[in-house]
């Protein structure tokens, strides 16, 4: 008689699927996820019943929501949509850029220890520094260059309406809060791959290409992605701040101020509220993706 | 005949943390005929382990020499198969994807491995199995897709460290059964380590008990029981004994 096929079952048709726990079906994930979002709607619906004017009503708030492409016309800030796009903008930009730099460099810092060893030092000294107190630093080196001077030149960048709120300043400060923890979750997962994978590699008569393509790479990426969620959560952080500086003209983070400044709360919480979803959505992108190149790593720890 | 493995006066040692060093290997020597089953046993410590990782080009010998075929380990890559009792699978691959892996690293057509997986895993009682991945299957159903990989390697000489470990008494049973006949049928020269007496007494054509610190050969013989083997035979017995008297004589020497 053959050995059990697979864990935790007796079917010899593959593993038999074990009915998900409240938690875990879509109805519990709904059910329970609402209650915390639904205690804050609560609140606020308090806030609007005190009467005091730094709470919008509900309507207030939806009438700006369901109007993204409207240009507010009482404060000095685009439309919702052209806010979340620019924010977007940056995020991808700075995002993009500390994955694109942190991923190589990790990888390389991971395989080879000179590289290791060039970085380390610079690395731990900077991983601390809060990138928001960098933010003046900046924008004193760039000034209020943007992408629109990268591209057309000081003198016309001005007339680059979406390039010219891509300020380098701020891509900087982004792409330092994304760096690090992609940095040093990529560092990490290259170290610590088996080595009796390598070696089963290795015997099987796989190139050093072959190796990282089939090894390293796919048990890499795994820990990048964690570190790829963390990094994306500091950059939201970071933006957001960031927008709020001087020179800055869009951005959810600017509509969001001056919002507040003018006793435009509606748009306050209509920022707020697509700040929060537009995190979220972008969050549960790298979630899925850190759950499809990292599905094994549950079961291994 | 001509030996296919030959292993001569390998010696190893190791610098641990503490800077202290631990000589693994004094001195073993060993042969391997083509189509034959060799077990190194021995004791925890006895250097078994290193013995095939040297073998398998995988350690440096700081003397004596290991060769295959005539040649350095080094030099027939991709001819060395190689298993531990666990951690050889690829836990991001699918059962169908870690046994077409040798097949995809020389490059054939994804058509052709896709088959050849197909037909190994059949062969193996593992095609319910194809797309779940590692961590999904048994024990037993992990190592025969190992061997899976093995075969789908191509790979004339097997190194198995510890192959049935850590499984019950029936999987073992039934994975050994397997490997008797993968040898028969492929001709495979295979070197196997263990701490098992039975698995020893049943599957080996050669037996080379290593005493520890460092490990030495203390006894080397052919147990001399007529195939197909049963366990309650009288040879079988005998030769179940004169391992353990080997072993306990190590043991007892510590």
């Amino acid at each position: 008689m053959p050995e059990p096929q697979t864990r935790g079952s007796s079917t010899s048709k593959g593993p038999r699927r074990q009915r998900p726990s409240f938690p875990d079906t879509l109805r519990g994930r709904i059910a329970l996820g609402a209650v915390l979002p639904a205690l804050v709607l609560l609140g606020w619906w308090a806030g609007i019943r005190s009467g005091t004017a730094v709470v919008p009503t509900f309507s207030e708030v939806a009438r700006v929501l369901l109007n993204p492409f409207d240009t507010p016309s009482d404060i000095y800030s685009r439309s919702l949509a052209f806010s979340t796009f620019i924010t977007l903008m940056r995020l991808a930009l700075g995002f993009g850029l500390g994955l694109m730099t942190a991923l190589p460099l990790g990888l390389l810092a991971g395989r080879y220890r000179a590289i290791d060893r060039l970085l380390a030092p610079m690395v731990q000294i900077a991983r601390p520094i809060n990138p928001i107190v960098l933010l003046p630093i900046a924008t004193v080196l760039f000034g209020l260059a943007s992408l629109a001077t990268l591209l057309y030149g000081g003198y016309e960048s001005w007339r680059h309406d979406v390039f010219d709120q891509i300020q380098l300043a701020m891509i900087l400060i982004l792409w330092w809060g994304a760096f690090f923890p992609i940095f040093i979750s990529t560092l990490h997962g290259v170290t610590s791959v088996r080595r009796s994978h390598l070696e089963t590699l290795e015997l099987m008569g796989a190139s050093d290409a072959q190796i990282f393509r089939h090894v390293i790479l796919p048990h890499t990426l795994s820990h990048s992605a964690s570190g790829m969620r963390i990094g994306l959560g500091v950059a939201w952080l970071v933006l957001i701040a960031a927008e709020v500086y001087p020179g800055t003209r869009s951005g959810l983070g600017y509509m969001l101020c001056v919002a507040c400044k003018t006793s435009d709360y509606e748009y306050t919480f209509a920022a707020i509220i697509v700040i929060g979803l537009v995190a979220w959505l972008t969050d549960a992108a790298i979630a899925r993706f850190e759950h499809r190149v990292g599905h094994w790593q549950a079961v291994e720890r | 005949m001509s030996a296919s493995i030959v292993a001569s006066g390998i010696c190893k040692a190791f610098t641990s943390r503490s800077g202290v060093l631990v000589e693994a290997l004094g001195g073993v020597s060993l042969m391997a005929q083509p189509g034959s089953l060799t077990c190194v046993l021995g004791p925890t410590g006895s250097g078994k382990s290193t013995l095939l990782r040297v073998i398998a080009g995988l350690e440096e010998a700081d003397s004596g020499d290991a060769r295959v075929e005539g040649k350095a380990p080094a030099d027939l890559k991709g001819s060395i198969g190689y298993l531990t009792q666990q951690h050889t699978l690829l836990p991001w691959l699918r059962v169908r994807e870690n046994i077409a892996l040798p097949m995809r690293l020389r490059g054939a057509r994804p058509a052709e491995r896709q088959e050849r997986a197909r037909q190994i895993a059949v062969s193996l009682g593992l095609e319910d199995s194809l797309e779940l991945y590692p961590y999904e299957l048994s024990g037993g159903m992990q190592r025969r897709a190992a061997i899976g990989r093995l075969l789908a390697q191509d790979a004339r000489y097997w190194l198995l460290d510890e192959p049935f470990a850590n499984l019950d008494e029936r999987t073992s049973h039934s994975l050994q059964q397997l490997l008797l006949g993968l040898v028969k049928e492929h001709g495979l020269t295979v070197i196997f380590v263990t701490h098992s007496v039975d698995e020893a007494a049943w599957l080996s054509d050669h037996i080379i008990v290593l005493s520890t610190g460092p490990g030495r050969i203390i006894e080397e013989f052919e147990p001399a029981i007529a195939r197909p083997r049963r366990r309650l035979s009288e040879d079988y017995g005998s030769v179940m004994e004169r391992i353990r008297k080997s072993l306990e004589s190590v043991l007892g020497d510590e």
